[in-house]
């Protein structure tokens, strides 16, 4: 019996409840040496010398005079190097690979490798610009002179770590020639494509496997090619199989995190409108940029959310600081915003005397609307709906009113946003070109072939369920192994929400002319390039034209009960709607909601890392504190049709946009609770009590 | 090193073993029970919980001399069980499981609470889970799935 | 080399005790943590290891007309499940840690371990609970507070072991606890509190206080405390701000991975002012 009308039991559900999927560390690795990374222990500096210990037999020593062509990690922005040459940018940085049979004395070698830096003076500060990006829309200077009432204020949002529960780790092999991988990853192309450029060697020469993932959340989009980078010029160089997993530790002090930001608007009120915003958004890039410029465009894409204001001034820089790179996490830039721009509109509504409430009900975007980036919405958007829904689920006026009064010690927030689904732009067609291959045996069982890496969202079950329906054939009847990449062709990253809308609606389309050669018991294949809306036109370098193929939208009802005497917050009640266009399997993209807004929730009060010297104080998972089953209540999740016409079934993207509302509907319920406005998340009670204890809030 | 004699998933172990060996350690890297999951190493995530003497222990924190004689059953064992099956089918209904890398844990820790407690209240039910972190699901479906399998009732 | 000794019978572990300088391994939920080196390797132990979890003579709660005694080997899991132990203490176990540690954890593993973080240690200061030690010679009872004396320093001689943790009968003491932690369960504290207090009447004839994760130590002071006995229930309402103004000096916080300075203070002096506030 099921409690969701259109839903199948994923394909991996029951191997991984009885503990029978096999993660990368419970891989058979007989033999496999282990890799330790020799890091750095500065923030900044040249490195002098290296005095590595004198190595017993079968242990040897890695680091960037053994680089093969290319001393850099292919990211967007290639220039993180594999091996940290010369000089040091962040505390942590690899310098070497300590490479043999037995950890224990790896530690011992570890312990004996002295490393002489000329250290140099850090920079901790947001004042070195790496990627400036900047646009306009409308006409900002008429509104700044003539309006009646203006708010400049700066928002704040720290560093979130994505804890999935299984840490990174890889491990690697040589097939004859051959370099094959299993790691936990999200990219089993990006990962590919690193070694391929670090070695400089044949595409046909290195093959990655995906095994089962443990959680990703962005966290496996990037780092794992770096350490695949760092193990194939150890194998390269000592021919032998290796193995490298991070303890818990490590994968919090030396991974890549979410961009902290420091946001600034200005806007306009004239007649009760928001007719102008100027804003600033920076992030902390940390010491190499990777994919932050991504993420800044996504971050400004999204600079006023889901709501229509006609002039904009808007610029965006990533800054360059001696810390740990910062990269890919759920939402990639847009929860930054949202939550900034979430905040500021109500206080602006404030300050003009005006409800909040209908003040952002009134400014939500339209059909045929121009988008921040002089693009267009395109298709029909129905977010009055999805905020009745959401009022009506939670009771939402009646506790409004309720709540809204000093003292009352309880708060309840909504917010409203979108986001875009795929890569950025005209990205698909561009950079990605996905490909996707099904093929047919004789005995008529369908094979579908995709690079999409489950790691817990259910695409798996659900690419192959879009298969078999459009076929009309049983599920059974179509296989979708993991990911290999001798088998697959790139259907592009699992990232950016793009699984669905993209490969979603290859499945789709590749499905549909599958049927129409159909000839029973016969051998066929079918490949099925990606060619997206043809309306898309976006300007990488002006920031201009449609960002995205489509959007999926959301509403997030938050509700909150405050403790004065210890500043603490709970969070009482969650309930949520979402336009996701349609749903293959319902019980799937309510799991994702579930778990995108308990991770936003957790990134709006409760997670804390902060950098002292270029170092996380929080190393542990008693230190960095994730919700626990206890922090958070049921949450209620409806999902509203609204079909997409380039999607599968008229299905969107879903597993970002989860996340992006959650932490501002929070924020606002906190507002009300303790009465005061709040700039920063997280907002955990340190932060709380100087709020309650400053006048000026 | 020193002989060690314990149960593990009702069948008799003798291993010889530095008493002060992880129990996590013994289990994946000597017996091969890869169910048990390392998720932090310091007792704060509860993806190695394993059953010792019916009740779940952190088996990153449990030295080996601790099980002299006990009896441990890990998610190998316990998969057998039929007491299992009701619980995964709820999981598996609910969409309890999405990594699935806490879900051995989970599972146990649930069985666990229901064999002391067949009818918990939703805050019994998020107390007794609160050791075990997930990051996909929000804790939600695991929820109803343990009051959903609570409420068919039946010898735990 | 390091030896480990897994005695079979109390006789046995002093026996050990007595002849090699030993780490004590109860559940081992704090040791295995400061141990630990790598996924895969031994903990770091750099000296013997004696381990006492399946001593049966150790795990026990009996009550006499005195008081309860708890077994060091006993888990906080059967001392949360007993009816012999008082309120406060179960109710300080429901909150620490998670239902795991709690399953193999001993409350004497608590107070040997003296983290001032350690949250049963602040309802034993408070209810002045005394441990006995016993060696290969015979035993001695010591009060909790005479016992630790810093972070993680405990004045406990190399052959002794904590045999039991004994809790004086408080049948009329009233008492309030609160733990602040970073979330809402298994969480290590920023701060926590245990007040008690016994009225006659609406005279106030006991007032107890104690804070946790603020200084070294758990910390109260009787003098404090005995300043204010004999007041009515108005009069310490009225002097609850001169009460928290005495008490301060004792809160001593830092600022660290999981809290500030500022904050620890602040929400103590608040949680004392509410404690106080709430006798009535």
């Amino acid at each position: 019996m099921s409690h969701f009308k259109n839903s199948t039991v994923k394909i991996d559900n029951e191997e991984k409840m009885a503990g029978l999927a096999l993660f990368t560390d419970d891989l058979p690795a007989k033999d496999f040496l282990w890799c330790r990374p020799l890091r750095s222990n500065i923030p900044c500096g040249r490195v002098r010398s290296v005095n590595v210990p004198k190595l017993p037999k079968g242990y040897y020593y890695v680091d960037a005079k053994d680089i093969v062509k290319e001393n850099v990690v292919n990211i967007i922005f290639s220039d993180w190097p594999v091996f940290a040459d010369r000089r040091v940018n962040y505390y942590g940085e690899t310098i070497a690979l300590l490479i043999g049979p037995d950890k224990q004395k790896l530690e011992e070698l570890a312990r004996m490798t002295q490393v002489n830096y000329d250290e140099e003076v850090p920079n901790f500060k947001l004042k070195k610009s790496g990627i400036h990006k900047e646009f306009k829309k409308g006409d900002l200077e008429s509104v700044s002179n003539d309006y009646d009432y203006t708010l400049t204020e700066t928002f704040e949002t720290g560093y979130q770590e994505q804890v999935y529960l299984e840490t990174q780790g890889m491990i690697m092999w040589l097939d004859g020639d051959k370099i094959t991988i299993k790691a936990s990853m999200q990219c089993p192309y990006y990962i590919k494509n690193a070694v391929v450029r670090t070695l400089g060697c044949d595409p046909s020469k290195v093959r990655v496997i995906q095994p089962a993932v443990g959680g990703a959340f962005g966290g496996k989009e990037h780092y794992p090619s770096m350490m695949a980078a760092q193990m194939a010029t150890a194998i390269v160089k000592i021919k032998k199989p290796l193995k490298m997993i991070f303890d818990r530790d490590e994968d919090l002090m030396y991974t890549t995190k979410r961009h902290p930001s420091k946001t600034t608007y200005t806007g306009y009120v004239k007649n009760g409108k928001l007719v102008g915003v100027k804003a600033h958004v920076q992030l902390n890039g940390g010491a190499y940029k990777g994919c932050s410029g991504v993420v800044l465009a996504r971050a400004l894409i999204a600079v006023v959310d889901c709501y229509s204001i006609p002039n904009l001034e808007i610029e965006g820089d990533v800054y360059i600081t001696n810390t740990m790179p910062t990269a890919a996490f759920r939402g990639f830039g847009s929860p930054q915003t949202i939550f900034a721009f979430e905040m500021f509109i109500e206080h602006i509504a404030k300050v003009a005397g005006l409800d909040p409430v209908e003040f952002k009900l009134k400014h939500l975007v339209k059909q045929g609307e121009v988008t921040a980036v002089n693009g267009k919405f395109h298709d029909p958007i129905i977010l009055p709906e999805l905020v009745e829904k959401a009022m009506e689920m939670s009771d939402f006026k009646h506790k409004y009113a309720l709540y809204n009064k000093p003292g009352s010690n309880r708060g309840i927030g909504f917010s409203c946003f979108l986001h875009g689904c795929g890569f950025t732009g005209s990205g698909e067609s561009t950079i990605i070109n996905a490909q996707l291959k099904l093929t047919k045996d004789k005995n008529d069982i369908v094979h579908l072939y995709t690079s999409q890496v489950d790691f817990g969202q259910g695409n798996r079950t659900t690419l192959k369920k879009i298969v078999s329906d459009t076929l009309g054939i049983p599920e059974e009847q179509v296989t979708h192994e993991a990911p290999d990449t001798d088998h697959t062709l790139s259907t592009g990253p699992t990232a950016a929400s793009r699984t669905i809308i993209i490969v979603g609606y290859l499945c789709e389309k590749a499905a549909k002319h599958l049927k129409e050669i159909w000839k029973p018991g016969v051998e066929q294949e079918w490949i099925e390039p990606y060619v997206g809306p043809d309306y898309i036109h976006w300007d990488e370098d002006t920031m201009q034209g449609d960002a995205y193929p489509g959007y999926a939208w959301g509403v997030n009802v938050v509700e909150v009960s405050f403790d004065p005497v210890t500043y603490q917050v709970k969070v009482e009640g969650c309930w949520s709607t979402y336009d996701v266009g349609h749903a293959i399997d319902d019980r799937i993209v309510v799991g994702q909601a579930d778990g995108g807004l308990a991770q936003a929730i957790g990134y709006g009060y409760l997670e804390n890392m902060e950098v002292a010297e270029g170092r996380f104080r929080q190393k542990t998972l008693s230190d960095y504190i994730i919700p626990t089953a206890v922090d958070l209540p049921m949450m209620e999740t409806e999902l509203i049709d609204n079909l997409f016409a380039y999607g599968a079934s008229g299905a969107k993207g879903c597993g970002e946009l989860t996340f992006v509302g959650g932490a501002p509907a929070l924020g606002h319920a906190i507002e009300m609770a303790i009465n005061k406005n709040i700039y920063k998340i997280p907002a955990n009670p340190e932060y709380l009590m100087e709020v309650m204890e400053n006048e000026d809030h | 090193m020193k002989i060690i004699k314990f149960h593990l998933n009702n069948k008799p172990v003798v291993v010889r073993a530095d008493p002060s060996m992880r129990l996590l350690d013994l289990l994946r890297i000597h017996l091969h029970m890869t169910g048990v999951k390392e998720g932090c190493g310091e007792g704060a995530c509860g993806a190695c919980s394993v059953l010792v003497d019916g009740v779940c222990y952190d088996s990153c924190l449990t030295p080996v001399a601790n099980i002299i004689g006990k009896h441990v059953v890990t998610i190998e064992g316990f998969r057998n069980t039929k007491q299992y099956r009701r619980i995964a089918d709820a999981f598996a209904d609910f969409g309890a499981s999405q990594c699935g890398f806490c879900t051995p844990g989970m599972i146990l820790n649930t069985y666990a609470l229901l064999k002391k407690n067949p009818h918990p209240s939703e805050e019994e039910v998020r107390i007794a889970l609160s050791g075990n972190l997930c990051r996909c699901t929000g804790y939600n479906a695991i929820v109803k799935a343990v009051l959903e399998v609570a409420e068919k009732g039946g010898e735990w | 080399m390091v030896n480990h000794h897994i005695p079979s019978s109390l006789k046995e572990a002093l026996k050990i005790l007595d002849a090699h300088d030993c780490y004590i391994m109860a559940g081992g939920t704090d040791l295995m943590v400061v141990k630990h080196q790598r996924s895969g390797l031994l903990p770091n132990f750099d000296k013997d290891v004696c381990y006492i979890s399946n001593l049966k003579e150790l795990q026990y709660i009996y009550e006499d007309e005195k008081g309860v005694h708890i077994g060091a080997g006993t888990k906080y899991i059967d001392i949360q499940e007993n009816n012999l132990v008082p309120d406060l203490l179960k109710q300080i176990i429901d909150e620490l840690a998670s239902p795991n540690i709690r399953n193999m954890a001993t409350l004497a593993g608590n107070v040997a371990n003296a983290s001032p973080a350690g949250d049963s240690i602040v309802g034993l200061y408070l209810l002045d609970a005394k441990l006995e030690l016993v060696n290969v010679h015979g035993s001695r009872i010591v009060p909790i507070e005479d016992f630790i004396f810093g972070v993680r320093k405990i004045h406990r001689h190399k052959n002794e072991l904590i045999k039991e943790i004994f809790i004086p009968h408080h049948d009329d003491l009233n008492t309030y606890w609160r733990k602040v932690g970073s979330r809402a369960a298994e969480s290590i504290s920023k701060v926590t509190f245990a007040g008690g207090y016994e009225l006659d009447d609406d005279k106030v004839t006991d007032l107890r206080m104690a804070f946790g994760s603020v200084s070294v130590t758990v910390v109260r002071d009787r003098e404090i405390e005995k300043k204010y006995i004999g007041l009515t229930i108005d009069e310490i309402h009225e002097k609850a701000d001169e009460i928290v103004e005495d008490m301060e000096k004792y809160i001593t916080p830092i600022t660290d991975q999981r809290s500030t300075k500022e904050y620890r203070l602040k929400v103590s002096k608040n949680i004392l002012k509410d404690f106080l506030l709430s006798i009535e």
